[in-house]
């Protein structure tokens, strides 16, 4: 008798077509755009989206045609965060649809443009929402997939994927791209955030074909408002020494800027209005580097 | 999945399509050389399951749109009035095709209340009932579907 690998075909439905048309897709829409940088970190809450949205801003200043996707499909941020959330919906145009601009031109596309207001949570329509587990993460997986390949993002210099917390998300951004050129790990120097960025960079160089890696360290200082001194804000190289043991480059520290939050919330661009603060400072740096360790791989 | 005619040895073939009724499908095959058939019939989380994989089983009639998962995946109730799903949510069956696209909708606006309670409507039937819901109020020269309209459309309407 037959077995399932002696018949080619699934009997009319090509399955494996429409995934194989998905993957075209995408694969087209990726085609002028020269670099895939993912911007992640095992843990959450050390500043993903702060460093993704002003590296893309420090790349933007500079001259380079920057895409941002917003990949945490649940809790997305990037719309409020780059101002666009305010601006028009995106619109259809021809096969895909039209990315939102940042006054620096960045174009950014994120779940929140979809929704219907900022607590609006997001709820696929299904017969019920429990046992959900089984398929709420095909259908994020699905979003994520259509925000990049359904966006006419035209000719890119880079397109960065800002992704959730977790370490399973980067295998599930190697699911639907075709490459991820450099992976921007961001951790702050705590122990706790350490430890987890490690188990993350270590997932990816065993189980990932990622040529490029490197640290971000996120609230590496604290500049004292009234002398100006800069403080460690935890004890001094514990990055450094993660990062030498997992043979990886610190691309740059950045140090807390309650000015950074601010024009977060306002939807600012903090690099653009205060290029001269120590943090902007060290984004330009981050963009710098990261282009370096990009042309050298 | 595949489905062979153990009789005949030989892969059998999609037929029809039924469905999707209360979230189940019903996949007919049938062998090639001896003409029986047989039924797959779907629960509804395996339903969702192959829906969320963004394919269609008896095939992709037509290519997808851009952000049809999105556009047509998410949940009325999380749908932004200008966003991709602003068709009211729409449910696309991932078996058959189009199911709400069929039920063109007027550009009448809805309470909050009014949506929430769409929700409660199976998602294949919701665009049929919405543009139902519509034509009544615009008969009844009202400008916006509140639940009273809901209400009054149900008793009107024999729902």
């Amino acid at each position: 008798m037959k077995t399932w690998h002696d018949i080619a075909t699934d009997g009319g439905s090509d399955v494996a077509g429409q995934v194989a048309v998905q993957a075209d897709r995408l694969a087209e829409r990726l085609s002028d755009i020269r670099y895939i940088v993912a911007v992640m970190s095992g843990k959450g809450g050390v500043g993903k989206s702060t460093v993704a949205v002003n590296l893309a801003a420090a790349l933007a200043r500079n001259g380079a045609r920057i895409g941002l996707v917003d990949g945490d499909i649940n809790g997305p941020s990037l719309g409020r965060m780059t101002g666009v959330q305010a601006t028009t919906p995106p619109q259809r145009t021809g096969g895909a649809v039209s990315p939102p601009e940042t006054t620096l031109g960045v174009r950014v596309m994120s779940m929140a443009l979809f929704l219907r207001d900022e607590t609006t949570p997001v709820t696929w329509d299904a017969p019920s929402q429990s046992g959900g587990a089984a398929w709420r993460g095909l259908r994020e997986a699905g979003a994520l997939r259509e925000l990049i390949a359904d966006t006419a993002w035209g000719a890119l210099d880079m397109l960065l994927v800002d992704l959730p917390p977790g370490s399973d998300r980067l295998p599930t951004l190697a699911d639907v791209a075709p490459r991820i050129d450099a992976a921007v790990v961001v951790t702050i120097p705590s122990a706790v955030a350490l430890d987890v960025v490690g188990r993350s960079v270590r997932m990816i160089q065993q189980h990932l074909d990622v040529s490029s890696l490197g640290l971000v360290e996120n609230m590496a200082s604290h500049a004292c408002p009234h002398c100006g001194q800069a403080d460690p804000l935890y004890p001094p190289g514990r990055t450094d020494r993660l990062a030498r043991t997992l043979d990886v480059p610190v691309l740059a520290r950045i140090p807390f800027d309650p000015v950074l939050g601010m024009a977060a919330d306002e939807g600012h661009s903090y690099v653009y209005e205060h290029p001269d603060r120590p943090a902007a400072c060290a984004f330009t740096e981050l963009a710098d580097q990261l282009k370096l360790l990009l042309d050298a791989s | 999945m595949k489905f062979l005619c153990v009789e005949c040895d030989e892969a059998m073939s999609l037929a029809e399509t039924r469905g999707p009724d209360r979230g189940s499908m019903t996949v007919i095959f049938g062998c090639p050389v001896c003409g029986r058939q047989t039924a797959m019939l779907t629960n509804a989380s395996e339903t969702q399951v192959v829906r969320s994989l963004g394919v269609k089983i008896g095939g992709q009639a037509v290519s997808a749109e851009p952000m049809e998962g999105i556009r047509t995946g998410l949940a009325a109730s999380s749908v932004g009035v200008s966003g991709p799903g602003a068709e009211g949510g729409a449910s696309k069956c991932p078996f058959t095709g189009m199911v709400n696209e069929a039920f063109v909708r007027s550009d009448m606006p809805w309470t909050e209340g009014a949506r929430q309670r769409m929700e409660n409507i199976p998602a294949s039937a919701r665009g049929m009932v919405m543009q139902s819901v519509e034509r009544y109020a615009e008969a009844e020269g009202l400008a916006e579907v509140t639940e009273t309209v809901l209400d009054r459309a149900r008793s009107g309407m024999g729902m």
